[in-house]
């Protein structure tokens, strides 16, 4: 007897019986759809994730003092004269900028605010691929001639001009006047949830402003990503070299990368094996009922075998149905997942991802469950002695 | 065509035996039909279901077709049973969810006859017993004496050696039980050996020869070699 025969007898049966067979693919249902929406909506996190962080270049990186050194921090250990240096000492790097950051009252119009105060370099905009809503970032001419302009964000510039172009108006840090030249578009990142407000100035205005602060990381970028690792232990190096006694540690955003991706994997693993369990209830489920059919169908069994069914015969026959049963609740599942994946990844603003290896794993995964399920109930039923089951009620 | 020497059965020989076979010594020829009768707890189901290929004896020998059967193994004896050995019941044992068209097409599905095939030849046997009109219908829609004619489509599909029927008037009254019987002798006249097994004196008498069992051995033979067999003497189904 071929497969395709066994499957429809399996169908046959398994309509027969149609509001029990539901109630047994049930538990299959469940628990196929649970990890399927569980693996597509941590994917589709983590790969928006990615894509935040690929957006910001993930050729970037940064390179700051070891907090864990005691040595006191002097503001000495970054020079305006390192970041020339490195550049013309690593022809790898393509762009550089120091990161000084101090909070502080801005104030604009009527207006004041308080922001982070940001100062870098004219390298700063292309290496963070910030996009200017008007006006324009300022530039290496600006940054030596320390010409007090400023770039701000738009939130920022909204909150102190209104409706008002910022453009050419005045702000105040600290007593120090400022001219606006530039607002910042800011993209909508799930990284930037609380709108968070940047004032750009040149660092040499920024340290101007704030004398008693220090810069406290530099970073950038390299022309080819896979330079980013070398190229980053030779700035750590180059500073070591012209500060003596000072460590300094560095980071890749591709090394954030993995970790955050490692660290959503992990949670979509275990959130996925809970859901995992689920299947194996419903496999105890099919099993149970598969039991029950092989009992309320001895007579049938006994029929077949005297009709010339072999052992082979009737053990495939019921474990193709337990597999049938398994994979309509697979697929069903499925459907569910993928529909509970799109609607829950629609609420939290993320694509789902239903990739094809997770549609495929589960398919086998309900296959084998079925197989393992399956095989105790399929066992029982081929060998049962022939005259006995024909004698049964 | 079956032959078995000394054939004997013993149930749960290690805790309590029962013997419930104990050298039974018979020949039955190609074309015969013989009518096994006894009490219940004679032997003859024991008997049925040796001959029937559904157990094996404790000792003795039983060929059927020149196939000496005791020692073959289980999926051996499947084979047999689907290819040599057509069988009726007294409850007619038809799956009651298919058709009688797909009841009948049951034994060549283990045969490993194709569909197209399956179905002409479910066709043939059921246009044999008068069914042509029922095919589509379900065991539940249909009469007692239909049922065990769609039976005997079904035990007759693979073209068997022997058609052996236990008790197939046992459930149906005596005017359709005429009519079955009639269907043997017709069989019977188209050379199927046929081995009956009855309780009923009168269902017996259509065959040609009635063994009689008692306590697990042959008791006598009657040979009715005048019986009212012949359909002329019978009339027509």
């Amino acid at each position: 007897m071929n497969i395709l025969e066994s499957i429809m007898i399996a169908l046959d049966s398994i309509r027969s019986n149609l509001f029990r067979s539901a109630l047994t693919t049930l538990g299959i249902v469940i628990g196929i759809a649970a990890v399927i929406a569980v693996v597509a909506i941590g994917q589709g996190g983590q790969a928006t994730v990615m894509g935040e962080m690929e957006k910001i270049g993930s050729n970037l990186f940064a390179v700051y003092t070891d907090w864990r050194s005691d040595q006191p921090r002097t503001g000495d250990e970054f020079a305006l004269k390192d970041m020339e240096a490195i550049k013309e000492q690593i022809p790898e790097i393509k762009y550089i900028s120091p990161s000084a950051y101090a909070y502080s009252q801005v104030r604009g119009g009527k207006n004041v605010k308080s922001v982070q105060v940001v100062g870098v370099s004219a390298d700063y905009a292309p290496m963070r691929n910030l996009n200017m809503k008007e006006g324009r970032f300022f530039n290496g001419a600006d940054e030596q001639g320390r010409r007090r302009l400023a770039a701000i964000d738009e939130g920022l510039a909204q909150e102190l001009f209104l409706k008002k172009s910022a453009i050419g108006e005045q702000i105040v840090i600290a007593g120090t006047s400022l001219t606006v030249i530039g607002v910042v578009k800011q993209e909508g990142s799930i990284f930037n949830m609380g709108n968070s407000q940047y004032v750009y100035v040149p660092i040499r205005v920024w340290m101007d402003i704030f004398p008693w602060n220090y810069i406290s990381q530099i970073e950038g970028t390299t022309y080819y990503q896979e330079d980013v690792q070398a190229t980053t232990e030779k700035v750590v190096t180059f500073l070591e070299r012209r500060h003596h006694g000072v460590t300094y540690m560095s980071q890749t955003l591709d090394q954030q990368m993995e970790m955050v991706g490692n660290i959503t994997g992990i949670l979509t693993l275990i959130i996925g094996a809970v859901a995992g369990i689920s299947l194996l209830v419903g496999g105890i489920g099919v099993m149970n009922i598969m039991l029950v059919s092989v009992t309320e169908r001895t007579r049938e069994i006994g029929l077949r075998m005297a009709l010339g069914a072999r052992r082979k015969d009737i053990l495939t026959q019921f474990l193709i149905e337990a597999i049938v049963l398994c994979l309509i609740g697979g697929i069903i599942g499925m459907t569910l997942g993928v529909g509970g994946a799109y609607l829950i990844a629609k609420l939290a603003k993320w694509p789902p991802l239903v990739s094809w290896a997770t549609m495929l794993l589960a398919f086998i995964f309900s296959a084998g469950i079925g197989i393992l399920f399956g095989m105790l109930p399929a066992n029982k039923a081929s060998r049962l002695d022939p005259i006995e089951a024909l004698r049964r009620d | 065509m079956i032959k078995a020497e000394n054939l004997s059965k013993i149930y749960r020989p290690d805790t309590l035996p029962v013997r419930a076979l104990d050298g039974v010594t018979i020949s039955i020829k190609p074309g015969e039909y013989v009518a096994i009768m006894g009490p219940s707890g004679s032997g003859k189901s024991t008997f049925m279901n040796l001959i029937g290929c559904l157990d094996k004896p404790t000792s003795g020998s039983y060929w059927l077709d020149g196939q000496e059967i005791s020692q073959v193994t289980a999926d051996e004896l499947a084979f047999i049973r689907n290819k040599k050995i057509g069988f009726v019941f007294q409850n007619f044992n038809l799956l009651p969810r298919m058709t009688a068209l797909r009841n009948v097409e049951l034994p060549m599905l283990y045969a490993g006859v194709n569909k197209q095939k399956r179905l002409e030849l479910a066709r043939e046997a059921l246009g044999k017993v008068g069914m042509l009109d029922r095919l589509d219908h379900r065991p539940t829609e249909l009469s007692g004496g239909q049922n065990q004619r769609v039976a005997i489509a079904r035990a007759l599909v693979n073209h068997p050696k022997v058609l052996l029927a236990d008790e197939p008037t046992g459930n149906l009254d005596s005017k359709t039980s005429e009519e079955i019987m009639n269907i043997f002798t017709q069989l019977h006249k188209e050379d199927t050996t046929i081995v009956l097994v009855t309780h009923e004196p009168d269902i017996a008498r259509y065959s040609q020869r009635i063994i009689h069992f008692r306590d697990g051995v042959i008791e006598k033979e009657e040979l009715l070699l005048s019986s009212p067999t012949t359909p002329e003497q019978r009339g027509h189904f």
